[in-house]
């Protein structure tokens, strides 16, 4: 294929045909020289087939920040290679630069840099690599789909976990429910933890007198909370996952807020698993006490809404084969009484029966401007009392409902847990 | 969509039949520029065979020409009827020539336009044209129109000096000192129609008048006569005629008078009308041969054009690569926040339902007046309002129970008052 270059030349002698005796046979040579000339460049230029590229670099990136990812380009053809490199990524990727200009001896390497700041959460792959290898005179060019193979590579993005801050808060406030920051007071729970001696300002409730019958000194029972319980973090992916709480979904809120809960589920001592579900399970993580955290980031970021409607027959038997232990259930889903009171509440109670369960859902943002229109203003209160309604028949099942703005979701889900956990109905 | 189709179906139907009607009429509509058309010698529906059959038949002879200058030429003799079935296509110079025949041609034009109406210098004019030919008495005292009695010449109307038949669909007038026979529809002189009516008896009646019937029978534009108005050439002729360098080749029939008109010509005017025509005709051929836009530019110019264009195809080549095809990526699906809401608020506009927005206003009003109030049994609601704000019990009662809003001023009037009632109880506490 021919530049630009070979283009300006053709132009720029034609300009000098008013001089030639014979003008058709300038036209003939000038014509037969560029032709010529480019053939000849196209020749000498370096083969694609010897040209090596080799990715290296991040694989994973939390959302908002930038990694990069290097692309090495060998030449082991004896020519030297002048080359126009385009690395296409998906365009949420945020690639820059997307265009490459290189030239690389023989039989030596150039590293390229790309980076990325992706715009999305989830999987960012590298799409295309294409390569144009010019000749020493730039006439022509040598290109084609497919050569070189484009190096795979995917870019995983990161759930951002904007809920880290308060996790501190949360962990403080869990360290004084155990009793093993505050010296003052004793640990609450309900759980058995150690008998000590008595000291003046313990509850005398909380004498144990057998204990202090069979020893000289009078002994007091302490109590923790409960350790290894589990906890079952349900994500609905179906569509009410795909309404926009502010700038997100609502299904990002939902991972923000289920990544602090388990971060601080593991801090307490208890095990997490976490299972995402719209008409088919699409993420599951289990057991595992070490690793998890990571574990869990990895597992959710693929996640997407979809537009479908959830199974929550599905997503019962799943917790029910999965979990054979009484655990609590936390269903990260909308109070929406399309959604939940046909798909959910005609098998609430066999989840419930098994198992503590707590929804949690993301408000959608009620309408600001709603107040003006009287019609929209009858709208809005109509679907807050619908959202009632929900409400109050998934609490007549003993189910724990939590419904918040998306600022303070994930904040209001962790203190729920710290409240089951100090209440001991974990 | 429903509505939109129930307008185009019926439209687009009326349009079909519009449409149907204008391509069979279009196809049944003779051709003017057919070879067959009104022609002796065509025995096509649209040739004129069996008229000139007629003619031969009462003794009148046929002369078939196929260039306007033959004919006309022939036409001068005198004593015949120059029967011109496709006026449009007589060049106009040869139209103003008719005014020249001498007065014992009578001269038969078949719908002629306007244009060539004015070219003639015939004094009418076409009024309104008719969808197709009528068949109508003549009613008028035209003898070949009397004795022919009905036929389809109604169609083409014309307006001016002369005896009007047919409805003013066939004009005799003698012009200047030619005698015209105008006729605006060709039917009665078609191989198809010629049977109808009083067709064949019209048709005969007007070419039968005189010996000798010229028939032009041409069908494509002509070039221009090479007309010089010299001075010295003998009036009545044109002087070109008798001298075009093709006008002995034409067909058998014209060619004797054609000879004889221009051994009468005349000996000044011949060499200088075979000069204008040989010069016309060169011309002619040169531009056949060559087209001189060739030589107003230098080869190179043409050179240069060749090789800019070459460069063109190379601009082409170089800009159709492209650097590997656009990314495509799909979309996370959103939706906004809000929708429902939104899209229920926006059905109740639409059907106007103030009825049951007023009546969840009012509920939603009266559970949040509950909730402030912790409402004691045997107390009602309005009494318990009227007592916390010491508002009149019955304007409260007419807020929270009264009549539906008439209009989106009195429902919005609701609105604000009910806000301003919980306010107040709020503020009372």
């Amino acid at each position: 294929m021919v530049t630009g270059r070979a283009t300006l030349l053709l132009v720029l002698s034609a300009a000098t045909l008013p001089l030639w005796p014979s003008p058709w046979l300038g036209l003939a040579v000038f014509a037969g020289a560029v032709l010529v000339l480019s053939a000849v460049d196209f020749m000498l230029a370096a083969p694609l087939r010897d040209i090596e590229l080799t990715r290296d670099g991040a694989r994973t990136v939390r959302s908002g920040e930038t990694a990069t990812v290097s692309l090495r380009v060998a030449n082991r053809s004896p020519r030297v290679l002048q080359a126009d490199l385009r690395d296409a990524w998906v365009p949420s990727a945020g690639a820059t630069p997307s265009l490459h200009k290189v030239v690389v001896e023989p039989g030596s390497a150039v590293t390229l840099e790309t980076s990325l700041t992706p715009t999305r959460r989830g999987d960012r792959p590298a799409v295309r690599l294409t390569l144009r290898s010019y000749g020493p005179l730039r006439l022509a060019f040598r290109q084609r789909a497919g050569r070189p193979a484009t190096p795979q590579w995917t870019l995983r993005v990161l759930p951002r976990f904007d809920s880290r801050r308060f996790l501190p808060e949360k962990t403080a406030r869990l360290r004084t429910l155990e009793g093993s920051t505050v010296t003052r007071g004793r640990g609450q729970g309900t759980e058995f933890d150690a008998l000590r001696e008595y000291v003046i300002g313990d509850d005398v409730r909380s004498i144990d007198w057998r204990a202090s019958a069979r020893r000289s000194d009078v002994l007091v029972r302490t109590w923790r909370p409960e350790r290894d319980r589990r906890v079952v973090c349900v994500l609905d992916t179906g569509r009410t996952s795909a309404v926009l709480a502010g700038a997100e979904p609502r299904l990002d809120a939902a991972i923000d807020a289920a990544l602090l809960l388990a971060a601080l589920a593991l801090r307490a001592g208890d095990q997490v698993d976490l299972l995402a579900v719209d008409t088919a399970v699409r993420a599951t993580v289990s057991g595992g006490r070490h690793v998890l955290l990571p574990r869990l980031v990895n597992a959710l970021a693929p996640l997407q809404p979809s537009l479908v409607e959830t199974d929550f027959e599905l997503v019962v038997g799943e917790v029910l084969r999965r979990e054979r232990k009484r655990a609590l259930v936390v269903l990260f889903t909308a109070l929406e009484p399309g959604a939940l009171g046909d798909g959910l509440l005609p098998v609430l109670p066999r989840l419930a029966s098994r198992h503590k369960v707590l929804v949690a859902a993301v408000h959608d943002p009620l309408l600001a401007e709603a107040r003006g229109d009287p019609y929209l203003a009858a709208a809005a209160l109509r679907s807050l009392g619908e959202r009632d309604r929900v409400r109050s028949a998934l609490t007549r099942h003993g189910v724990e409902v939590l419904d918040a703005p998306v600022d303070t979701f994930a904040s209001r889900v962790a203190d729920t847990y710290l409240a089951l956990k100090q209440a001991g109905k974990l | 969509m429903r509505r939109w189709h129930r307008f185009s179906v019926p439209l687009g139907a009326v349009a079909l039949v519009f449409a149907v009607t204008g391509v069979a009429y279009a196809v049944n509509e003779p051709d003017p520029s057919d070879p067959a058309f009104l022609s002796p010698v065509s025995a096509d529906g649209i040739g004129g065979q069996r008229l000139a059959q007629a003619l031969a038949a009462r003794g009148v002879q046929v002369e078939r020409e196929t260039r306007t200058s033959d004919a006309l030429v022939s036409a001068q003799e005198g004593d015949a009827t120059l029967f011109v079935p496709v006026p449009r296509v007589v060049h106009p110079d040869y139209l103003a020539m008719l005014r020249l025949l001498p007065p014992s041609t009578r001269i038969v034009l078949v719908d002629p336009a306007r244009q060539a109406l004015d070219d003639a210098s015939i004094p009418l004019t076409p009024r309104g044209r008719r969808w197709a030919a009528r068949a109508v008495p003549p009613g008028c005292a035209v003898r070949e129109a009397r004795s022919a009695g009905p036929a389809a010449a109604l169609r083409q109307r014309y307006e001016g000096e002369g005896v009007h038949c047919y409805g003013t669909g066939l004009v005799h007038l003698s012009w200047q000192r030619a005698d015209v026979v105008v006729i605006g529809a060709s039917d009665p002189f078609r191989n198809d129609r010629i049977g109808e009516h009083g067709n064949s008896a019209l048709a005969t009646g007007l070419l039968a008048d005189h010996p000798r019937v010229v028939w032009l029978d041409l069908h494509k534009l002509e070039p221009p006569p090479g007309v010089t108005d010299e001075p010295g050439s003998p009036d009545g002729v044109p002087p070109s005629l008798g001298t075009d360098p093709r006008g002995g080749s034409g067909d058998g029939e014209g060619e004797g008078e054609g000879d004889g008109s221009r051994g009468g010509e005349g000996d000044g005017t011949g060499s200088d009308g075979s000069s204008s025509g040989g010069s016309t005709g060169s011309s002619a051929s040169n531009v056949d041969d060559e087209n001189p836009l060739w030589d107003a530019f230098p080869p190179w110019f043409w050179a240069l054009l060749v090789q800019l264009a070459l460069a063109v195809v190379l601009v082409a080549l170089w800009r159709a690569r492209r650097l590997g095809p656009p990314v495509t990526e799909p979309l996370p699906v959103t939706v906004r926040s809000a929708e429902t809401v939104y899209g229920r608020g926006r059905l109740y506009r639409r059907a106007k339902a103030r009825g049951p927005t007023a009546d969840i206003l009012r509920a939603a009003a009266r559970d949040r007046l509950a909730q402030l109030l912790t409402p004691t049994p045997g107390v009602s609601l309005v009494d318990a309002v009227a007592a916390a704000t010491g508002r009149d019990p019955e304007q409260i009662e007419g807020l929270l129970d009264g009549p539906t809003p008439e209009s989106d001023e009195e429902l919005r009037r609701l609105q604000s008052d009910l806000d301003a009632l919980v306010e107040a109880v709020r503020r009372a506490r």
